[in-house]
């Protein structure tokens, strides 16, 4: 079921009235059962692989806290190794073929393995995460294993973050499902109101600039340089309102009913290096990686050589999560060599920075660090959208040339998109550091509030995209 | 269920909730009837741009001769040619972009309002192939819902949610206001000579093969209303003429939607010219602005070939420019 349609408009109302006419001891089964509708409205029968990492997780997360010492271990890595593999059958099985045939095919000839001709269940890579993060949490004593059968499905099966996350720790979110929410007005109100900003994010901008991003891209060998820029540049923003967009959605969805999900994005693009964009986007996912595979592998307490083999090992294998193509995996590759490069530079920019003065004026140098972060993660998001690595390079080498009239064969597209990037970044501008000036969202007069969210709702009949389709991150 | 709502007393409360969810509901309820009635206003102000030419159509039109069709009706039929050489009055009211849903809509609207004498319907290759921007682009009409029941049907066609979106009289002007505004306020107005919108361009390259023999999925709502249009025509005695103009291509092999095209005119004895294999007046790549739409000078060939063929009552078989009788 798509956020952006009438089918969960009409579904999260039942659902939400429900829940706070039903006694508490039943609201869990509610959710559950309303959950495995929201899945099933996709592709019923994938219920089935959900249901097969949910068993194998309750009964490891039982077995892994009765057990110690290797036997312990041995159950996690167990556990693990089913997750994994659902994912690497349902995700990465054809990617792996494909890749081996062609490794193989100077030592064996005909080598090919069968083609798996499956669609990959929405939303894989969020749940197998969010369900490992429950038997390592278990593993390290962090979290006890939960009991009830029930409730541990709706801890991976929990709608609004089912498909797309904040992918969530059993410390957060199970015992939220044990609390009784009692209707708050203020609570309601400001979830809905969360809620309908990610629909303005998506319906409005998103989905507009998907538009004319899609035309560019989907035909990048026919675009010039100056268009492809434009279209990367409008993809920044498309790929950051839609997900965000989708973040919103769920955290406000959830927090109407009294659940509180994790943050997901925090303004990226007003970062100031790599390595604050990635605590400001998509921190349910770089939170996972730091906590369960970069610190495992030792983290920042190594050699030096080893540390920056941790930075780049994990951003490969965050680009690989993403998606079976080595786009993804190039994409996660330059960001870890941009993590690399700037801990090595670190002295010399220093230096540079004081030898130009540019130090004693910090104004200037954070908009210079935020233009730079942002220039950095906009050449990284070429590699992500593009669909092979060869038209990726073929799109940067355009772009460098920078030549060639402007493709805009509908002005309407181009200048809405323009509107809703400046307001987006207005918005987002006054959060980030004129946070206590005149609000229209937090006014204290109630009319002004409401004038500002029934505003946001004009636009969005007026200018939004009913039929943009679904979110970018289904698909991983 | 009492234990939960036991607060609802105090301004945390759900009364209190709905109350202000009931004002809020009010206020955007105001602001979506004030906002839709200056869109409105915008909207049959405008004298210029696509969705003048659309409001035209669908309200005003009253020509003896219609012209039907995607951007290779509108930007291929000049309207005074068919004026001067058949002496009734011409009106093209194609529009670029659209397919058989767009144009049975405007024949439904029409048809409500008189009996044109003569319709020109222009086929093409890949008319019946299943779009979905097909049913987006229906979108266009959204502002005539309320006030032409004819067209609704039609309408509704875009999703099962339509009528639900329709009860905003914001909605049915979506994406439209930076259109709108320029049909009212732009002072350098298109070259529309009565719904043609001419084309200046001149291809200048050689002519290359095409082979036309594809398959794609067939849309059967497009068969149903191109079925219609002709079954109202004929019940309303209305001279229908289908034409497929041609492309500047060597075409091999038939497209399955232009030869079901042929085979239902065949059937219905609707006179339909084929020059989709082309011309020999129109074989100069310099009377083409691009494969699939002739220019100006190609413009005034095709509609005097066209009005030739209509005026002999017969039917042109594809490929060999010649004249063959249907029956």
């Amino acid at each position: 079921m798509l956020f952006n349609s009438f089918h969960f408009v009409y579904f999260f109302v039942v659902v939400t009235t429900l829940y706070f006419i039903l006694p508490f001891k039943q609201r869990w089964l509610l959710l559950l059962l309303s959950s495995c509708y929201f899945y099933m409205a996709f592709v019923p029968i994938y219920i089935l692989i959900l249901g097969f990492t949910i068993l194998v997780d309750y009964f490891a997360g039982r077995i892994i806290e009765k057990s110690e010492g290797k036997k312990r271990r041995f159950y996690l890595i167990c556990s693990l190794i089913a997750n994994i593999g659902v994912l690497c059958i349902f995700k990465y099985y054809n990617f792996i073929s494909e890749n081996l045939s062609f490794l193989l095919q100077g030592f064996i000839t005909n080598y090919q393995l069968p083609y798996l001709s499956i669609l990959l269940p929405i939303g894989l890579s969020f749940h197998t995460f969010q369900a490992m993060s429950y038997t390592i949490e278990v593993y390290k004593g962090n979290q006890k294993a939960e009991r009830h059968f029930g409730i541990y499905s709706l801890y991976v099966m929990f709608y609004p973050q089912l498909v797309a996350g904040p992918i969530e720790r059993p410390q957060n979110l199970l015992h939220q499902f044990r609390e009784n929410h009692k209707f708050e007005s203020d609570r309601v109100v400001s979830g809905l109101k969360l809620m309908l900003w990610g629909f303005f994010k998506k319906l409005v901008i998103a989905d507009r600039l998907a538009l004319y991003v899609n035309t560019v891209y989907n035909n990048s060998s026919h675009h010039n340089g100056v268009t492809l820029a434009v279209a990367t540049l409008f993809f920044a923003f498309q790929i950051y309102c839609d997900f965000s967009a989708y973040s919103d959605i769920a955290i406000g969805s959830a927090r109407v009913m009294g659940f509180n999900l994790m943050t997901n994005f925090d303004r990226p693009y007003f970062s100031k290096s790599i390595a604050e964009f990635w605590k400001r986007w998509h921190i349910s996912l770089s939170t996972w990686f730091k906590d369960y595979l970069y610190i495992s592998l030792g983290g920042n307490k190594v050699s030096i050589p080893r540390w920056y083999f941790n930075l780049f090992i994990v951003f490969l294998i965050s680009g690989l999560w993403h998606g079976a193509n080595w786009t993804y995996i190039v994409w996660g590759g330059i960001n870890g060599f941009y993590l690399v490069f700037a801990i090595v530079t670190k002295t010399y920019r220093e230096k540079l920075s004081a030898l130009i003065k540019l130090d004693k004026i910090p104004l200037l140098n954070n908009i210079i660090q935020i233009i730079i972060t942002f220039g950095l993660t906009c050449f990284a998001w070429i590699f992500f959208r593009a669909k092979n690595i060869t038209e990726a390079f073929s799109i940067v080498k355009k772009i460098i040339y920078f030549d060639g009239p402007f493709f805009n064969p509908n002005k309407s597209i181009f200048l809405f998109s323009i509107i809703g990037i400046i307001f987006l970044m207005l918005v987002e501008l006054k959060r980030e550091y004129f946070n206590n000036l005149f609000s229209f969202s937090l006014n204290e007069y109630w009319l002004v509030r409401n004038f500002y969210y029934s505003f946001l709702i004009i636009v969005i009949i007026l200018i939004g995209v009913f039929d943009g389709g679904e979110f970018i991150y289904f698909q991983f | 269920m009492k234990k939960n709502l036991q607060s609802v007393k105090d301004k945390n409360g759900y009364q209190f909730f709905f109350l202000k969810l009931g004002l809020f509901i009010l206020i955007c309820f105001m602001m979506d009837i004030t906002v839709g009635a200056i869109l409105r206003n915008l909207y049959l102000k405008q004298n210029t741009g696509w969705e003048y030419r659309t409001k035209y159509a669908v309200e005003a039109t009253n020509a003896d001769m219609l012209l039907f069709g995607s951007s290779r009706a509108q930007q291929q039929y000049n309207p005074t040619f068919f004026e001067d050489r058949l002496n009734l009055s011409c009106y093209n009211v194609g529009r670029d972009g659209e397919s058989i849903l767009y144009q049975y809509t405007i024949f439904s609207s029409v048809i409500n309002r008189y009996k044109p004498k003569i319709i020109l319907l222009e086929c093409e290759n890949g008319m019946f192939r299943k779009t979905a921007d097909a049913y987006d682009k229906l979108s266009c009409f959204l502002p005539f819902y309320k006030t032409h029941p004819e067209i609704r049907s039609m309408i509704e066609l875009r999703g099962p949610n339509e009528k639900l979106k329709l009860m905003s009289k914001i909605y049915p002007y979506n994406s439209l206001i930076l259109k709108m505004i320029s049909g009212v306020y732009n002072k350098n107005k298109d070259e529309d000579i009565k719904g043609y919108l001419p084309l200046y361009g001149n291809m200048n390259e050689p002519m290359r093969s095409v082979n036309y023999t594809k398959t794609y999925i067939l849309d059967s709502n497009k068969i149903k209303f191109y079925n219609s249009f002709i079954d109202i025509c004929k019940r309303n005695k209305i001279e229908l003429v289908l034409v497929c103009s041609p492309y500047f291509s060597k075409g091999t092999g038939n497209d399955i939607s232009l030869t079901m095209a042929k085979d239902i005119a065949l059937k219905n004895d609707v006179k339909f010219i084929d020059l989709s294999k082309g011309h020999p007046l129109l074989n100069q790549s310099t009377l083409y602005d691009d494969t699939a739409h002739v220019n100006l000078m190609g413009a005034k060939i095709l509609s005097n070939i066209v009005i030739d063929s209509m005026k002999v009552n017969k039917y042109i078989e594809s490929n060999k420019y010649m004249l063959t009788k249907t029956n």
